[in-house]
Order: structure tokens, then sequence, then C-alpha cells
């Protein structure tokens, strides 16, 4: 799926959101993937990510999950993706997983400059890369830009335009918080990509007519 | 979906929860949903937690409240008395809930949706190698949604340039002939939060993908979001920049990077 690749915002918002994510591949690394993909989320926890999820079970901020319960559940080919707010803590986990040497395939989605100088750190050269051209066709019938923003952190479409404008009133409102609206938001992106730190700080702007 | 009416007590909130907005206050006062438009993602039955109370007592409640003026006032992540009720799906609406629901599993290509491989898997099965390209165009998102009818007119459009479509994706595999980019008769009438298109070719036809997309994209009643791939030099820049940039369009500064971490790693001869 491309549910990370199309992220909108400026680039100083773009700096605090980076999803690593763990693949697998039918016939090659798939089969006898469960325990492997149980070590990335458990070596992703560790460092204290602001989202982990797996599409088939949820995430963190959904109610009634338990995140330790949630890892020993995932089988072969688990979607597994965790969310982190900077490059030192998305570097560190970059660390681990080579250090674990799990053969399952890992990807980054964020600023691609960014992650190919961390890359470089720690002594990798980049292997494929995939961009955003942006949105075609019938472009009138998209939002404001400052709802993309928040749409788009989940890719796969869950966050409902109508789900963001009501939390932005209901934050004006001071009915909600920004950090409980934003929970609200990551509770319906099922496989944990959503950052909901970052909706949290784009809600405060809101509140306050800053688009 | 369905939403049961002897529960339903028209509090609202599944309408802004809706990805699509198709759910409505009907004239009895209690919600109901478009089923000609919704994609049956089920988000609105996953993330609304059934509070569990009876619904005449939350009737009760907010006529009492109404008669002072005063508004009930759900938390806006319940539905209080559990009416969003979920169906058995047959052919060829089941295919609504494949491609819009991120929990199911796709049964051809093993993957959770809609999803596709691209390059997340490139590392370990070389499907993008030196010299080639890869697009993923999806249509439907940014949040409105497709029908397959319009996702057809894309495809075929592709694929008279010659493309090839991924095998292990879930669009072509409703193809009746990739060749040509044609879709089975008895989905063009269903709608799906996002479908994707997923193809490859070589470096040198990005701008006539390109001008294709241009040509095509005033046909369809939806949006479509496009992503471009390639495999990496072996000093790590990206071969499809130039031709994209050469092309007059310009790549988005964020992205997806395959780290290489997977094994075993493919090898190209």
């Amino acid at each position: 799926m491309t549910n990370t690749l199309h992220r909108q915002g400026r680039p100083d918002d773009l700096k605090g959101d980076f999803v690593i994510f763990a693949h697998t591949a039918k016939g090659i690394n798939r089969e006898g993937s469960g325990p492997k993909i149980q070590e990335f989320m458990r070596i992703c926890l560790r460092h204290n990510p602001v989202n982990i999820g797996d599409a088939k079970q949820g995430n963190i901020h959904q109610d009634d999950i338990d995140i330790h319960q949630l890892i020993s559940r995932q089988g072969d080919g688990s979607a597994a993706a965790a969310v982190f707010t900077d490059l030192d803590t998305l570097e560190k986990v970059i660390r681990d997983l080579m250090e674990a040497d799990l053969g399952i395939c890992i990807n980054v989605s964020g600023l691609l400059d960014e992650v190919r100088a961390c890359c470089r750190k720690l002594g990798i050269e980049r292997h494929s890369v995939e961009h955003s051209l942006g949105f075609w066709g019938a472009k009138d019938r998209l939002p404001e830009r400052h709802i993309l923003e928040i749409h788009t952190m989940c890719g796969h479409g869950m966050v409902s335009f109508n789900l963001i404008r009501k939390m932005i009133e209901q934050v004006k409102l001071r009915r909600l918080t920004p950090k409980k609206a934003a929970k609200i938001l990551a509770k319906c992106c099922e496989c944990g990509a959503f950052n909901p730190r970052r909706a949290e700080l784009l809600l405060e702007r809101f509140r306050k007519g800053l688009t | 979906m369905k939403i049961d009416k002897k529960k339903c007590v028209g509090c609202g909130n599944c309408h802004a929860v809706c990805t699509m907005g198709v759910i409505y206050l009907d004239e009895d006062g209690k919600s109901v949903v478009n089923e000609e438009e919704c994609v049956e993602c089920r988000t609105c039955y996953r993330v609304l937690r059934n509070e569990g109370y009876r619904p005449w007592f939350v009737r009760a409640i907010r006529r009492v409240l109404k008669a002072f003026r005063l508004a009930y006032l759900a938390e806006p992540d319940v539905c209080p008395t559990g009416a969003l009720t979920p169906q058995e799906l047959e052919w060829p609406r089941i295919i609504r809930a494949t491609f819009s629901d991120p929990s199911t599993v796709h049964e051809g290509t093993g993957v959770h949706g809609r999803g596709t491989d691209e390059i997340k898997s490139n590392d370990v099965t070389g499907r993008l190698r030196t010299g080639d390209v890869g697009f993923v165009v999806e249509l439907g998102r940014p949040g409105i949604g497709a029908r397959f009818r319009d996702i057809e007119k894309v495809a075929m459009r592709m694929a008279s340039l010659g493309v090839e479509f991924e095998r292990e994706n879930p669009v072509t595999q409703l193809m009746e002939d990739p060749g040509i980019g044609k879709i089975r008769e008895d989905v063009l009438g269903e709608k799906v939060l996002s479908a994707i298109i997923e193809l490859k070719t070589k470096l040198d036809r990005i701008p006539a993908v390109l001008r294709a997309l241009e040509d095509v994209q005033g046909e369809v009643d939806t949006v479509i979001s496009v992503g471009i791939a390639s495999r990496c030099l072996p000093d790590g820049s990206v071969p499809h920049e130039e031709w994209v940039r050469e092309a007059g369009y310009s790549l988005s500064p964020n992205g997806k990077t395959n780290l290489g971490l997977g094994r075993p790693l493919f090898q190209e001869e």
C-alpha cells in the first residue's frame, strides 16, 4: 500500500513525522516472519513511539488495545508500523534493527534527505525510493490544505474530513483539548501510521485560526 | 453497514466519523446510511465504542433536556446504544470492503486491504531493477472514493502505453484482460475508498506516462494520488528524479525509503 507516501505539510512539520514499518514478500521472507515482526515491534516500543500498531489488530490509541498482547498475536506477514517524531530516535531504532538483523524488509517514510543522511550515518546506502507526485484529477473536490495535512497522516483514508472539522471545532470551543482530539483522530487509523503528536500541534495552531 | 433504527438515538456521531460522509439523519430522527455511496470500510463500527445504553433511556434523557432547551452531548467517539450493524456482504459488494477496510487481507495478494508491495520489499524481490520505474496511481485518495468505472478508464489509458501491470495487485486481479486494462463488468459500478493501479515500465517512458495521466485525469470524477519509485544507484541517488524534473513536474520532499535490510537480498545479474 502507499499509505504513508502522500503526507502533506510544511517541511518544518514533516521534520517531526517519521514512520518506520516492516514488510515481507510472499515466498521469500514472509514465511516464518512472525517472530521477526514481533521483535521489530519490541525494538520500536523500546524507543517510545507516538504511535505503533498493526493493520489487522489496530493501534495503541484504540480502546482496549494492549500492545504486548497485540505483539504476541502477530503472525507471518503482519503489517507493523511505528511513528517517531525526531531523527535522532529514528536513527537509534534503525541501529537496533540493523544489529538484530531480522531479515525482514524495513522502510521509512519521511523527509527523504533526512532519512538518507540518517542511513549514511549508520553506514548504509538506501535501496529504493518512492516520491509522491501529488494529487491529480478532480482536485476541486478536495477540502482545505490544513484538513489534508491531518487527513493524509492516515493514508488508508480512515480519518474523515468531517471528523477533522468536528475536532477542530471542539478544540476551538474547549470541549476537547488538542491532545484528546488528536487521540480520537488516531483511533480511526487502523495501522498505527497516524502521528497524534503532530496532529496535536496542528490542532493547537488551528484553534487560534492559524492554518 | 446498516444502522439499527430500533437502537439509534440520532446522536450523529457516526455522521462525522464516516469516511465518505454518507450517513445522515432520516425524517424519523434516526441515522441512516446511503448504501449506494457507502464503501464498507467499517470505520464507524470500529471507532465508535458501544456504550451499551438502552435506547429508551437515552431518548428519554434527550427529550427532558430538549424541554429545557439543552443539548445531549455524547462523547464524539461513542455510539451510545451500539446501533451500527455490519452486514454479511456478497459479491460484488464485498469488493468494497476488500479495498476499503485495511483490516481485511486480500486473498490474492496476502496484503492487507488495497495494499500492494511496490518498493516495500524491492530489496528482496527485485521487482524494480536498474532502468525500471514503478508508478502507483491511486484513485479516490485522499478521502473522495472511486468507482471501478473510473479506475478502468485510467487503467486502459496506461495499458495503451504498453506498461506492465503488477500481477500481485488487487486491481490487476480484477482485470479481464491486463493487456488492455479492461476490468470485469460486474464490479464497474462498485465504489471503494481508493484503489491502486500499480505498473512498471522503463525510465525513458516516464514523460509518456505523465502525459497520459495528464490526458486522462479530466475524464474521472475523483482525485488521483500518484507515486513514482525506482531502485537507487550504488551511490544512493534516485534515477527517476532527473526524468521527472525534465518532464516539468516536481517531486515531494518526503517519501518512502526502503533501507535494504531484507534478506536474502535480491542480486541483479
